[in-house]
């Protein structure tokens, strides 16, 4: 016993490294901070009221970046209105021609940014509403712009949107142009990627990404961005495609989040499929 | 940092590690909140592993791996990082600065720019490890990502070093 004692005392420096790594690990494979459920609002909570209260603080690089693109936005949007008003006389005709059901709207609710977490590649923002404001986790979140993100955690008045410049982020999408699917991920770059795609479809630059009527966590049909680069990589059957959000998330001040909810019944019979061994899958 | 460390109030070692855990909660906070004023493409300097550091510098190697892993383990709760992430790269980060420590010595270390390579040395350990499991659900290649923002992060980490430095340098009672 006073050997082992004298063992314990000599290696302490070791004993007590693998003991915090093998910890470590643990928490590792315990997964993501949502799985600790209440315990989560209350970080949530916390974190929102402390960037609530300093939310005054203006970031003079986030301003000019907001002044640039709304100048841009202004031009844009005087443009489309003068096409819109042509689109709907032309839509509303040939809906009426098709007799093509109404497409139904969602709901949305308005939110304000209150804190943006984009340093160290954590890439998350806070709005001001939560589950008292109907915001449940798993929800899409857009702007006027697009795609933003989803919603990954809750307290009663705050939400945390994960933004799709997250490396969690996975979003089945399609080109609009040649109706291409790919799946939309997040590589470290400032611009996303559309992976999956082969070296056969047809992509070009400038062509409008969407949400696929085949994603099971968002709403088809919302823009993402706009293809920037095409390349095929040798020894390799898919294309890289560079996407530009078309959301300028160094500006983001409001973002509007769809009351709408994937399907828990095929999310389950997806994820239950994801988790089932390899070897079991090919059988 | 030095007078405060000298002062009667923090010559026990139990008021220090308060003191410890209090700066790990307040720089948890900061890192969330304040820190995107500073941030360079999304780098920011990772004042938590300075404090980590800091902590292995003055109190030895077993202190300094238990507080790299308290402050990875606040700062994963704070940032909702995946758990324990940060708390593996602390811990490790904490046990390597442990090796340069003194008796009695730790205020000229930090005082010294044996201090910046300390944190440069131990930011590298540190952004290593943190990188490696980040990447992991990503389709790149780890040493790519690395490369950038590791050594960015590094980088970063070790100018902000400068500043406790300084500080610890300028009042030379020691």
């Amino acid at each position: 016993m006073r050997r082992f004692i004298e063992f314990v005392v000599r290696y302490k420096n070791y004993i007590t490294l693998t003991t915090l790594v093998v910890m470590s690990f643990a928490l590792m494979s315990f997964g993501e901070l949502s799985r600790l459920g209440g315990f989560r609002a209350v970080i949530v909570g916390s974190i929102g009221w402390v960037q609530s209260a300093f939310a005054w603080v203006p970031n003079p690089v986030a301003l000019k970046s907001e002044n640039a693109s709304l100048r841009e936005l202004n031009l844009q949007l005087s443009i489309e209105s003068a096409r819109f008003r042509q689109a709907m006389v032309e839509n509303g005709r040939l809906r009426k021609m098709l007799q093509l059901p109404q497409h139904t709207e969602m709901p949305l609710i308005a939110t304000d940014v209150i804190g943006k977490t984009t340093t160290e590649l954590r890439n998350f923002a806070t709005i001001n509403r939560g589950t008292e404001g109907g915001i449940v986790e798993g929800m899409a979140c857009i702007t006027d712009a697009g795609l933003v993100g989803m919603i990954v955690g809750t307290s009663p008045k705050y939400g945390v949107i994960r933004l799709l410049h997250n490396r969690d982020t996975r979003i089945a999408a399609r080109v609009y142009r040649s109706n291409v699917d790919g799946i939309i991920q997040w590589e470290g770059e400032e611009q996303i990627s559309l992976k999956d795609v082969p070296r056969t479809a047809d992509v070009k630059v400038g062509d409008l990404v969407l949400t696929s009527r085949f994603s099971s966590r968002f709403p088809s049909n919302i823009v993402i961005g706009y293809v920037t680069s095409v390349t095929d990589e040798e020894n390799s059957l898919f294309r890289k495609i560079l996407v530009e959000p078309a959301v300028d998330f160094s500006s983001l001040s409001q973002v509007f989040v769809i009351d709408w909810l994937p399907d828990p019944e095929r999310i389950a019979l997806e994820d239950s499929l994801m988790r089932r061994p390899s070897t079991e899958r090919r059988r | 940092m030095a007078s405060i460390f000298s002062a009667d109030l923090f010559a026990k070692p139990a008021m220090r590690y308060i003191a410890y855990a209090v700066m790990a909660m307040l720089l948890s906070v900061v890192h969330v909140v304040m820190l995107k004023y500073v941030a360079v493409q999304s780098v920011t300097p990772d004042l938590l592993l300075i404090l980590v550091i800091w902590a292995a510098l003055a109190e030895g190697q077993f202190i300094g791996t238990l507080v790299g892993f308290g402050a990875g383990l606040l700062y994963d709760v704070a940032s909702g990082d995946v758990l324990g992430s940060n708390a593996l790269a602390k811990t490790v980060a904490g046990f390597v600065a442990g090796y340069f420590f003194k008796e009695n010595m730790a205020l000229v270390t930090i005082g010294s720019a044996r201090f910046l390579l300390i944190v440069t040395l131990c930011a590298f350990v540190h952004n290593l490890l943190y990188f490696f499991f980040y990447v992991q659900p990503m389709e790149v290649s780890f040493w790519s990502f690395f490369l950038i923002y590791g050594v960015a992060t590094t980088l970063y980490t070790s100018v902000a070093a400068v500043f406790p430095m300084l500080y610890v340098n300028r009042q030379k009672d020691w």
